[in-house]
């Protein structure tokens, strides 16, 4: 085996190594915001962390198999450690970025799904006590959760 | 909080519109609009100034809550499935003075501003 093929088969190992411990700690740590963003709906929400770590798998992997190559000479072992570290240097940015980029989609999920629950955002100026406002007016029927958002034509 | 009760001036076009704009919208709890100082409004709340209502956007929750001009708003906005996170976010107290700003901003200058919209 030449110095090249060692140091691809280094840099494979070190990337892939990688992509798993990340996409392991993010499925391990991730579960617990997609719970309370769905609700306590557990099924749904090991579906959803399940979909968004294979297609971090498939990302990150093809990341690293698309900048395997190099054009740097790889003439003794100096040569080679730093063509690796650049090479495992940018998996790791990608990898970053990934991380974050999940992150801040388990943020976006579970902040969406609370707004419908929040209280009044603001403390009254002041109290009156009301003669039952519904008995006297007609009112307009709020849509049921979940229903799709249309808007009225009329 | 299981529904808001609006009153909003009848006689400047640009609150009619604004009602118009708000009884279209989603909303997550029924949102009442009722003619300021009209005899339906007095009925329902015997205790409030109403010829103040006629200046002011007065916005009553079903427990009795008053909220008058910005906190008005951030309460309708508040009701409303598209805007309540914007309701939330105006809300904070970095933002809810710029809010009162606003809000007291237009409807000084309502008048003038009802020609600019459509």
């Amino acid at each position: 085996m030449n110095i090249k093929v060692v140091t691809y088969l280094v840099y494979l190992g070190i990337s892939i190594g990688l992509t798993v411990w990340v996409a392991r700690t993010l499925h391990k740590s991730g579960r617990a915001f997609l719970v309370d963003a769905f609700h306590q709906n557990e099924a749904l929400a090991d579906s959803v962390n399940h979909l968004l770590v294979v297609g971090f798998y498939l990302i990150n992997l093809g990341y690293v198999t698309l900048a395997l190559k190099t054009e740097d000479p790889l003439g003794n072992a100096g040569e080679s450690i730093e063509a690796l570290s650049r090479k495992v240097g940018l998996v790791l940015l990608v990898l970053g970025g990934m991380h974050f980029f999940n992150l801040f989609v388990f943020n976006k999920l579970r902040t969406r799904s609370h707004v419908g629950m929040a209280p009044p955002p603001v403390e009254p100026n002041a109290f009156a006590y009301a003669a039952a406002p519904e008995a006297s007016f007609a009112p307009v029927e709020p849509r049921a959760p979940g229903t799709p958002t249309r808007r009225k034509t009329s | 909080m299981r529904s808001l009760t609006v009153l909003y001036d009848p006689t400047c076009s640009l609150c009619c519109k604004a009602a118009a704009w708000v009884s279209d919208q989603e909303k997550y709890l029924p949102v009442n609009l009722v003619a300021a100082g009209s005899p339906a409004a007095r009925a329902a709340f015997p205790t409030i100034d109403h010829e103040a209502t006629r200046n002011q956007l007065t916005v009553i929750g079903d427990g009795g809550e008053v909220y008058y001009d910005e906190r008005g708003w951030l309460m309708v906005l508040w009701a409303l499935r598209k805007y309540r996170a914007m309701a939330i976010r105006f809300s904070q107290p970095g933002m809810l003075p710029a809010a009162k700003r606003f809000v007291l901003w237009v409807s000084r200058h309502r008048e003038t501003l009802r020609g600019f919209v459509p």
